[in-house]
């Protein structure tokens, strides 16, 4: 007496506000090739031979392309949680609740922050005296 | 005057009594409604039912987006009829029940699946009904509550039970047992009430299985709701809650 529409494996395909939301969380699979690459990286440290073969690996157009990729899906993934983030711990002072907006831009500063620090780290000489 | 315009609107329509073993569908049925730049998607289905088939079945009350019985799915996107307007679909709009809810008749979903999930958080302020159990008369004494007190969960109170948040949501399409959006933001509506004492009871069905971990941030919940509850953000404040909570049983070690 009742008519219950079945939920189609294409759900995600139905709607804009879906496919959206698969984008972001698709952007985990070439997250996770980079991070293979990494390892792979840390693992040829045992000997010369071994780092050699990973930097010819890295240097081919397709692993460029898919971390390139990885780059593209890590700040789209950045974005939408940095935009999140102030929905779910707002900080509230009183009866105000510090804009939203502004909780976004300090996000974006703190990536800054991380990347200038990185830059500084591989450019200043501090590694190789460290060596 | 503005001037008169037709437009086609497709109803999805469902009549129990037409079932046979073989066939036991919704189908379409196309009408071509006149409107203007005030009407609305509940005028059109008013139109409709008055003038062209009288045996469409709808629910609707208020007119004001108030009541929250007027929930459908316009074009896909969950919407109130009274909110949404035919001037927005001048291409013709496609009007279906509610998605993710039995359909009983026409656009008329069984509302039930939601409103046992609302009871199931208990949305009221619970130390007033401990206090009627116990005979104390506290609860005829006023409450007072500052406007700091106020602002922590006034948000989340905007709610009128309207289910569209439950239209959107895909994990409750895919798991009807979820408590799901709207009422898993009441639920922390009363957890933010300087007046409540129930949140060790909702505790337990937000740390459930059916509780805030369902939910995967689709985010699409809060793009809907006509009241600007932000069901998504009180779910994920919810989480945080739930993991507080969660920490707190295991050094405890009742978990
Ligand atoms: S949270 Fe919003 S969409 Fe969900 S039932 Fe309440 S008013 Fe409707
Ligand atoms: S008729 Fe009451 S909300 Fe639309």
């Amino acid at each position: 007496m009742a008519y219950k529409a079945p939920m189609k494996r294409s759900w995600w395909l139905q709607h804009a506000a879906f496919r959206r939301y698969m984008l972001r969380e698709a952007t985990v699979l070439p997250l996770v090739f980079a991070l293979c690459c990494l390892l792979a990286g840390l693992w040829s440290l045992q000997t010369s031979a071994q780092f050699h073969a990973w930097q010819q690996f890295m240097a081919q157009p397709w692993v460029v392309a898919f971390n390139l990729l990885a780059l593209v899906g890590a700040l789209y993934h950045a974005l939408t949680f940095f935009q999140l983030f102030p929905r779910v711990m707002p900080i509230r002072l009183g009866e105000k609740q510090v804009p939203a907006a502004l909780m976004v831009v300090a996000q974006w500063l703190g990536v800054v922050a991380v990347l200038l620090a990185m830059l500084w780290l591989a450019t200043s000489g501090v590694l190789g005296a460290w060596q | 005057m503005s001037e008169q315009r037709f437009v086609q609107v497709e109803v999805v329509r469902y009549l129990p009594e037409n079932k046979t073993p073989e066939k036991d569908e919704p189908f379409s049925q196309f009408f071509e409604v006149p409107y203007t730049e005030s009407t609305s998607i509940l005028d059109a289905l008013q139109y409709i039912k008055e003038e062209l088939d009288s045996s469409l079945s709808f629910r609707w009350s208020c007119r004001m987006a108030i009541c929250g019985s007027c929930g459908f799915m316009v074009n896909g996107t969950p919407k109130l009829g009274c909110k949404d307007f035919l001037r927005n679909y001048p291409n013709g709009v496609r009007i279906a029940p509610l998605a993710h809810f039995t359909v009983e008749r026409d656009l008329m979903v069984n509302m039930e699946e939601f409103l046992v999930h609302l009871e199931a958080v208990q949305p009221f302020l619970v130390e007033e009904q401990q206090a009627k159990a116990q005979g104390v008369q506290k609860y005829t004494e006023t409450y007072q509550q500052t406007p700091a007190q106020l602002a922590k969960y006034k948000q989340f109170s905007n709610c009128i039970n309207c289910g569209l948040c439950y239209a959107a949501c895909p994990q409750f399409g895919l798991n009807p047992e979820f408590i799901g959006p709207g009422a898993l933001a009441l639920a922390h509506r009363y957890n933010l009430d300087s007046r409540d004492h129930g949140k060790a009871q909702r505790m337990k069905v937000l740390n459930g299985h059916n509780g805030v971990w369902s939910c995967t941030f689709v985010g699409f919940c809060s793009d809907v709701c006509p009241k600007k509850v932000d069901p998504a953000a009180a779910v994920n404040q919810g989480k945080v809650e739930s993991a507080k909570s969660m920490l707190i049983q295991m050094f405890k070690g009742n978990s």
